[in-house]
Formats: structure tokens, C-alpha cells, sequence
């Protein structure tokens, strides 16, 4: 399964998904010792996005995010790669800042087709997504 | 996007690394939100602090300020953790101190003006009505907005130092008219406000906040002689709870006030009608101050003023409702302030009244967030204050148990040690 996507920052990156429908906050959301997300009643409450491809609809809150990103990354507790359905400011200046590859607006909405434990390549060289689904 | 030749150039590494990399930063933010182009910015306020950075975040500004990357447009400092004259008297740990200093050395070496304020509007830093520019405190691009009519979105502080570096920033958000316009209608005929205290202000902004979300509200019948901190008491309330989800938009229509609104119709640029109208009564502005303050204890540590740090005006009325009295013995009395204003108040004589009262005025920080890095080790840990941004920012950032009123009620309780405002 491919989706083509927009490139927000370029490389290539894979590894396992981790999936939120809801919204991320950088800065109140992912604790950087340990790449937990630990906002209250949040759907990855309690889940590591250390070293997965990290797929939600967008960053929230506030763009201070981006330092609070850069220092999980200097830790080892960042995501590998990022899928949004709409990159803001926050979300695209961490990807930036720590090389990180980034696509958004896909063609497809990733959410309706990727599971958490699904194998997914981002190329945002080339603007795709690509999915192995699990084996069940 | 749509690049000069300059800006081509800079993207190709041409000027430097500083350049590069911030013109890297400017043009994938500018294609997230299809911008068309790069305009010229005029004033650039840098946020970032130890809270937010840390170590890794010093050693990023360390390197973005290498091979000599200076501004290219008048960029000033928000607030850090200590006052640079008399942190010996704080007893501030040790790895604050190199972390400030560290910090203060990269800036300086980027060109950028030490003010450590976060009322840089009052010194110095002031943009003019239609002008572009990048400030990365989100209430203070909300007065900048909604006050001054320059054109700031709620950028984060990589964008604002990409920009104080290239000169430029992507074209979108509130740097567009239409984008600019009021949605929302906001009526307050049921409020008395000559009764009205600043907390009161900031009440009413939290509880609207709320409902209107990210709509741009017009309030249109402030009194004439609306005091000048109850219109920044209010705009640096709305960010809290409007705008939360996005953090992109940030202007707030004051009929009369904000340069773009003489009139209620030009608020809504032209013939528009309001989305939709909200009526704040009596009962919503009380109910706020329950939302605000995160604690019902008793007991108070520290009482301090200054989110945003104190304007002369609040120094000196605080230092009234002082004079003659004691602040109570295991209970503290800060006043936050810029450097400028601490030297103003010693001037004036009124720092001899906050000291000999007990209180103190510390310089280069802000109320709500670098000094309680320290202070909560210290033990202190109940928190009066008369900003609701910054009861909010003290519980979400250090977890402390803060309440919430006016200038009045917070000198009493600094004097007699229990919570003298609304319970």
C-alpha cells in the first residue's frame, strides 16, 4: 500500500507506526526522558513514540514545542519519522532542527490505513508513504 | 515558494551557515502553510529560555550563533531565571547560573539586545501600526496584534530567530488582512466595569477565551478610559484557553483601541456579520476565578507579581499598598520586573519601601517561570499571584498550587500569610 504525500522535510525513514487521532502537544505532551507521551487522557497516554513513525493529525499547542522535541531527540526519545494530515509550525521546525523526515497532506488519510505495529516507510524524497501491514 | 535572489542565495549557503539554516527553517514553514513569498519584518522577541531549552537547547543556540551569525533587525530578550545584580542574594544553584550565562553569551554574540523583559514593548522594542514582524511570546503577539496593529503570528522562537537573521518571514497567518478580520461578537452590557479590578479583566478574558476558541473576537464596549494594563491584563489572558488547539491565530479586536477597529464594521472588514455572539455576564466572570486559581489552600509561601513583569505604574501601587506594613515572616513578596524598571523604582525611592516592607524586586525575570526552577526546590510551593497566565503556567510548567486576585488581595496576603481573595 503507497500514499503519496507532500514533503515537509527530506530523508527517508522506517520502522514501526505508532498511531493518535487525536493532536499531539510537543511541549506538554511528550516527556523527553523517556519519549512517553504523558498528557492526561490522551489516546498514547503512557506509550513510547521513541524510535517509531510517529502518524497523528497535527501538533497542538504551543510552537515552545519545537525545544522540547529537539531535547527528546538529543536523548534517543524521538520519533524516527513524522506523518501529518497538516504540518504547522511546531510540528515542521522539529523536523527541521533534528533532520527528521516529515510528510503531511496525504492523498489518503494514513489514519483509516495504517494500525499501530504496522512496518512504514517514509520516502519524503520522493513524497510517499509506504505500509506493511502486520502479520496477524 | 517564491524566493528572491537573496534569498536563493542564502538557502544555497551563500552567506553562511546561519543564513542557511535559518532560510532552511523559514521556507518549510512557509510551504506548511503554501505562502507565497518572504516579506521584510521590522522587530523580532525571542522567548526561549532555560525552562523550555535546557542544555540541549543551549548547545543549539551555541551553534546556530557559531561561524559569526548575527540579526540583521533589532531583536530583544525575554526573562530568565535570576537578576544578573543580585543573584549572590538568591543563593541560585550552580547550574542555573552557568546555564544563564551561557545563554546570555550566545545572544549577545548573536546581536541580540540583552533586555531579559517581557515588556520589550516598553523598552524599546516598539513596532509601528501595519508593520511585519516575529515575536515568539504568544501573549505578547496578541498585544502586538491587538494593541500596536503590527502583524505577528504566534511564531515559535527557531522561526523568530530565522527571521531576525535572514530579515524576513513567510508570508501567512496574521500577516494577511483577511485572515485578520473578527468572527465572534462579544457583548458585556451586564458588567459594571468602573467596579472592575485587573484580575477582573482577566476573568472575563479566560471565560471568553473558552467559549470562542479559535475565533477572533471584537469586544466593543470597553470603557473610553480603559486603564492600559487591564488591556494587556485581557489580551495576555486569551491565549490561555483561545487559541489553545492551533496556537496560529492571535488578534483581538477592541473597538476604539486596536488601530484596525475604530469601528465595529472595519473589525469585520466591511459588511460581514459575526459567526456568532457571545453575552459574558456577572456570573461567568466569578465562576473564572474558581477555573484559574488550582488551589484552596490556606497557607501561603510566595506572593508575586510580574506575568508580564511589572510596568513602573504596578510597582509603584503595589509599593503604596505596602507602605507602613510587614510582609509576614515565613511568607515571600517578589516583584518581577525589567532592569530598567528596577532602576526606575530605586530612582524614585520606592525600592527602599518594597525592602524595608520585606518585599523584594528582582530584575531579568518573569513571575510565571524561570525562578521557580529554584524556588521549588527551596520548598516554596503555594503561589499567590494577580495574573491568571501565570497561575496557569506555574501549575502546568512546575506543578505549583497557585491562587488566583487582585493587586489588593495579594499584598494582604503577602502581609498576613493566608489568602486574603476569593476562595
Amino acid at each position: 500500500m503507497k500514499i503519496e504525500a507532500k514533503t515537509v522535510t527530506r530523508g527517508i525513514a522506517e520502522g514501526e507506526a505508532i498511531i493518535s487521532h487525536m493532536p499531539i502537544s510537543f511541549m506538554m505532551g511528550i516527556d523527553p526522558d523517556t519519549g512517553i507521551i504523558r498528557e492526561p487522557g490522551h489516546e498514547l497516554e503512557g506509550q513510547s513514540v521513541a524510535g517509531k513513525i510517529l502518524v497523528f493529525p497535527m501538533v497542538k499547542g504551543s510552537a515552545t514545542g519545537a525545544w522540547r522535541y529537539y531535547i527528546a531527540f538529543k536523548r534517543g526519545n524521538a520519533p524516527k519519522g513524522i506523518i501529518n494530515i497538516k504540518a504547522e509550525a511546531a510540528a515542521a521546525v522539529s523536523a527541521v532542527i533534528t533532520e527528521t523526515p516529515m510528510v503531511h497532506e496525504p492523498k489518503d488519510d494514513p489514519l483509516e490505513w495504517i494500525d499501530n505495529g504496522d512496518y512504514v516507510i517514509i520516502n519524503a524524497d520522493q513524497g510517499f508513504i509506504e505500509i506493511e501491514k502486520k502479520q496477524k | 515558494m517564491l524566493l528572491t535572489k537573496r534569498e536563493k542565495e542564502m538557502l544555497e549557503g551563500k552567506h553562511g551557515r546561519g543564513p542557511q539554516k535559518s532560510m532552511e527553517i523559514l521556507v518549510t514553514v512557509g510551504e506548511c502553510y503554501n505562502a507565497e513569498k518572504m516579506i521584510p519584518i521590522t522587530s523580532v522577541h525571542i522567548a526561549g529560555n532555560y525552562t523550555v531549552m535546557r542544555d540541549e537547547g543551549i548547545q543549539w543556540l551555541e551553534d546556530f550563533a557559531q561561524d559569526g551569525t548575527r540579526v540583521s533587525v533589532y531583536t530583544t530578550k525575554h526573562p530568565e531565571m535570576f537578576d544578573f545584580e543580585d543573584y549572590q542574594e538568591l543563593n541560585v544553584p550552580e547550574i542555573y547560573q552557568q546555564a544563564q550565562k551561557r545563554i546570555d553569551k550566545a545572544i549577545r554574540s548573536l546581536g541580540i539586545v540583552p533586555t531579559y523583559s517581557c515588556h520589550h514593548f516598553l523598552v524599546g522594542n516598539v513596532p509601528r501600526f501595519g508593520e511585519h514582524i516575529a515575536w515568539s511570546a504568544s501573549a505578547a503577539a496578541v498585544y502586538a496584534n491587538s494593541v500596536i496593529g503590527a502583524r505577528s503570528n504566534q511564531d515559535g522562537d527557531h522561526v523568530a530567530l530565522a527571521a531576525a537573521v535572514t530579515g524576513v518571514i513567510p508570508e501567512w497567518g496574521m500577516h494577511l488582512t483577511e485572515n485578520r478580520r473578527a468572527q465572534v461578537l462579544v457583548e458585556t452590557e451586564g458588567l459594571n466595569f468602573q467596579e472592575f479590578t485587573t484580575a477582573d479583566y482577566q476573568a472575563m478574558a479566560w471565560h471568553a477565551g473558552k467559549v470562542i476558541g479559535e475565533n477572533i473576537p471584537v469586544f466593543t464596549n470597553l470603557p473610553n478610559n480603559i486603564a492600559i494594563q487591564n488591556v494587556r491584563g485581557m489580551l495576555y489572558t486569551f491565549p490561555i484557553t483561545a487559541f489553545a488547539a492551533t496556537g496560529a491565530v492571535g488578534v483581538v479586536h477592541l473597538v476604539g483601541i486596536t488601530p484596525e477597529a475604530p469601528t465595529l464594521e472595519a473589525a469585520f472588514g466591511g459588511a460581514v456579520k459575526p459567526l456568532d455572539t457571545l453575552s459574558i455576564t456577572q456570573r461567568d466572570v466569578d465562576r473564572a476565578y474558581n477555573e484559574i486559581s488550582s488551589s484552596s489552600e490556606d497557607k501561603v509561601d510566595l506572593v508575586i507579581f510580574g506575568c508580564p513583569q511589572c510596568s513602573i505604574q504596578e510597582v509603584q501601587e503595589i509599593a503604596g499598598l505596602l507602605e507602613g506594613k510587614k510582609v509576614h515572616p515565613t511568607t515571600e513578596l517578589w516583584i518581577c520586573t525589567s532592569n530598567w524598571v528596577k532602576t526606575l523604582s530605586k530612582r524614585m525611592g520606592i525600592a527602599t519601601v518594597i525592602r524595608d516592607a520585606g518585599g523584594r524586586i528582582v530584575a531579568d525575570i518573569g513571575a510565571a517561570d524561570g525562578p521557580h526552577l529554584y524556588l521549588r526546590e527551596r520548598g516554596i510551593r503555594v503561589v499567590a499571584t494577580n495574573s491568571a497566565r501565570g497561575n496557569y503556567h506555574m501549575h502546568g510548567l512546575f506543578d505549583l498550587d497557585t491562587l488566583f486576585g487582585s493587586t489588593q488581595e495579594c499584598v494582604k496576603t503577602a502581609v498576613s500569610g493566608r489568602w486574603e481573595g476569593k476562595k
